[in-house]
């Protein structure tokens, strides 16, 4: 299978490999993404919240220049300006102004388990995104290979920050997470995503985003205090 | 071609023109009646065209319409038009007792138009990342819809659905990078890396290690639309919040769009996977999927949640018959679509009656609607046994045609799997109809105190979608036409 898989890689994705300058820059920031959502699973802070998305997005940007800058590719360019933009800047800054300074939302108090119990169920994620991602399905000697990994890790702590959080604005950003996951490993894997696609997902992404930060407000509005917690007329 | 295929995706925005033109509820509803009536028409035509020509492609495979696309786009553009009729009536009476402000009014009538298009459109695009695009598009507009009522209850319904289908879509666009990196062995440009025909074509090639994993998360992510168990848990809370027409769309409509996708990504798995594969995880997501369904009609209460249940357990169906595959299994799954949207259409629709007559959405309130609201009554109680699948009806001969698909196929324990399929029926089949009766007969409120719909013309329109889906319903159980009949083996080959 490794060797299909090897095959399978375009020969412009392994130019880039694990020991080359551009190799270690993107695991890098992938890194950095990493620890960003930790910092968001670890704090009780709204702000906070927003400030470790923000900085998340921020290397996700960067990771794209870097695989941008490698191959040269304007495509890839305008994909890393995008993300910095939209991710990096005008969504935190959306969610800043019209949620946590409007609502002057504070302490997040509706969770689940606590901050060390989800730190350490998010450290076994991401152990178990490490043990399932094998690196022989992955083309040999690419970059991708400890980026992947990482991304699907991002994946699992989103998912299980939207699961622990009952504060609507905390699963939010738990899905906001989720996506980032999902941007670093279709960046590393795939790069040459069409950039019309490209282009309709952060469509979709802005309108989810207004569309959300819309029904956390009515909801906060309605309940005084928007925990998903309270929303339980609805069940069976 | 193309001004046919851009008619189809074009027609259902008549209605957000006419609130752009400052209309309210009746002429904005009447620009949203024309524009399903002439999208449905347009999809008809279209069909017709691509009959003679097999299918056809443009815009590098943005566009391309095959007999499976026409087909869907019929079944979606018959219940924009039944859902758009009824929409009229039912804003109408809303508007007049002042449950809805005027400003949501608007809004309802814009974004029932975005999503009646963005649905429409899945159908019509080649491109699989377009696909994901147009699919998230069409769920966020009806997102606004759920949660148009603006009460606490609507607006968990909606936070619960907006959060729980984007986070499966999201998984969907993984499946569909998977998918693109599962060509990457082949000598193709990025455009036509996603475009689905090529894909099929070369189906041989796709690297299987990723296009298991692709077809995993498809199933998954767009099974989140579809409401597969155990991603279901947003369905009933969406469709019982709901407005009624809008409740029909999602069930009879975007839960058919999901499918679509699934159906494209087995495609796919098939050619590069072999069968045995994608049978086996749709069969699993199936049975667990009608099995869930069917436990919690069995447990009653809210009447519209019980028919989003019941939509839940259709969905299983399908899949079920997707999973036995085959010519005649394929056949099933896309006649069940049919069957199935148009019959859960009238039933949503016909709650739309009872929400609004009534006022109340638990069933042990509501009793003695044939006396009560005659049409109404005979509308849920008919449709009720339709979707059920008592013959004469067409879900009976879907079905019939599923079961008899599960005995001749050659998936693992085919018999054993269709048998156990039977069961599951019969006791859906009971616990549905046994609340319709229940609803339906007894001792109603006296006459004249249940009202609807108010004035004399209004009752008509209403009553116009219930009597055309039940006919369609009734007409489609004796008899197929050759001519859908046709577009039915010309889309199972399209795929197969």
């Amino acid at each position: 299978m490794g060797t299909l898989l090897a095959v399978a890689a375009s020969p412009s994705v392994q130019r880039l490999s694990t020991s080359s300058i551009a190799g270690t820059l993107l695991t890098l920031s992938a890194v950095v993404m990493l620890v960003a959502a930790f910092g968001c699973l670890g704090s009780k802070l709204f702000s906070r919240y927003v400030v470790y998305y923000a900085v998340q997005s921020v290397a996700l940007a960067f990771a794209a220049g870097v695989v941008a800058y490698n191959f040269g590719s304007a495509q890839i360019w305008a994909l890393a300006f995008i993300t910095l933009a939209i991710k990096g800047i005008a969504i935190p800054l959306a969610t800043r102004r019209l949620l946590i300074q409007r609502l002057d939302l504070r302490r997040d108090v509706a969770l689940s388990t606590g901050l060390s119990t989800s730190l350490i169920i998010g450290a076994l994620l991401t152990g178990f995104a490490f043990l399932v991602i094998e690196p022989q399905d992955l083309p040999k000697g690419v970059v991708a290979s400890s980026a992947v990994p990482l991304g699907t890790a991002l994946v699992l702590l989103g998912g299980l920050a939207m699961v622990v959080r009952r504060h609507t604005v905390a699963q939010l950003i738990g899905w906001l997470i989720t996506e980032n996951g999902v941007f670093l490993g279709g960046i590393t894997l795939v790069s040459s995503f069409p950039l019309i696609v490209e282009a309709g997902i952060f469509l979709d992404l802005v309108a989810a985003t207004l569309i959300m930060i819309v029904f956390v407000s009515g909801i906060t509005r309605r309940l005084a205090e928007a925990t998903a917690s309270r929303l339980r007329e609805l069940r069976g | 071609m193309i001004a046919l295929a851009l008619l189809v995706v074009l027609f259902p925005l008549l209605g957000a023109l006419a609130v752009g033109a400052r209309c309210r509820a009746r002429g904005a509803g009447v620009a949203t009646a024309l524009g399903g009536a002439g999208c449905f028409a347009s999809a008809i035509a279209l069909a017709v065209r691509t009959g003679d020509i097999g299918h056809y492609q443009a815009w590098s495979g943005f566009l391309y319409v095959d007999p499976l696309a026409t087909y869907f786009a019929i079944v979606v553009s018959l219940v924009v038009l039944l859902a758009g009729v009824a929409s009229v009536a039912y804003l109408r009476a809303e508007e007049e007792r002042a449950e809805l402000s005027g400003f949501q009014v608007r809004l309802y009538f814009v974004f029932f138009a975005i999503f009646a298009s963005g649905m429409l459109s899945v159908f019509l695009t080649g491109n699989l990342g377009v696909l994901w695009i147009l699919v998230e598009l069409s769920t966020l507009a009806s997102v606004v819809l759920v949660g148009l009522e603006a009460k606490a209850r609507s607006l968990e319904a909606a936070w619960k659905y907006v959060i729980i289908s984007s986070f499966g879509v999201t998984i969907a666009l993984v499946a569909t990078l998977f998918l693109f990196y599962s060509a990457s062995g082949l000598h193709l440009s990025s455009d036509q890396r996603l475009t689905w025909a090529y894909l099929f074509a070369h189906g041989h090639s796709l690297v299987p290690a990723s296009m298991r994993l692709a077809f995993l998360l498809a199933v998954v992510g767009y099974g989140t639309k579809v409401g597969l168990a155990p991603m279901h848990t947003w369905l009933p809370d969406a469709h019982s919040e709901a407005p009624s027409p809008v409740s029909a769309m999602l069930s009879a409509g975007l839960l058919n769009t999901g499918m679509y996708a699934i159906i494209r990504f087995e495609a796919l798995a098939r050619v590069a996977l072999g069968p045995a594969y994608p049978s086996t995880v749709l069969l699993f997501f199936g049975f667990l999927t009608v099995f869930i369904g069917v436990m919690f009609l069995v447990r009653g209460g809210n009447y519209k949640r019980l028919f989003a249940y019941s939509s839940i357990e259709h969905m299983g169906i399908i899949s079920v018959a997707l999973g036995f595959g085959g010519t005649l299994g394929t056949y099933g799954a896309l006649l069940q679509v049919l069957n199935h949207a148009i019959g859960k259409a009238v039933l949503f629709l016909s709650s739309g009656h009872l929400v609004l007559g009534y006022r109340t959405r638990e069933s042990a309130r509501v009793r003695g609607v044939l006396s009560a609201l005659p049409l109404a009554g005979g509308a849920v109680l008919l449709a009720s046994l339709a979707v059920a699948g008592t013959p004469p009806f067409g879900v009976f001969l879907s079905e019939f045609t599923i079961v008899r698909a599960g005995f001749a196929s050659s998936a693992v324990a085919g018999p054993v799997l269709a048998g156990l399929l039977v069961l599951l029926l019969v006791i859906g089949f009971v616990s549905l109809v046994f609340t319709s009766v229940s609803m339906v007969s007894g001792e109603g409120p006296p006459k004249g105190s249940v009202v609807p719909y108010p004035g004399r013309a209004w009752p008509v329109v209403a009553a116009v979608p219930l009597v055309g889906g039940l006919a369609i319903l009734a007409l489609l159980g004796l008899w197929v036409p050759g001519g859908l009949n046709d577009l039915i083996l010309h889309s199972v080959r399209a795929v197969l």
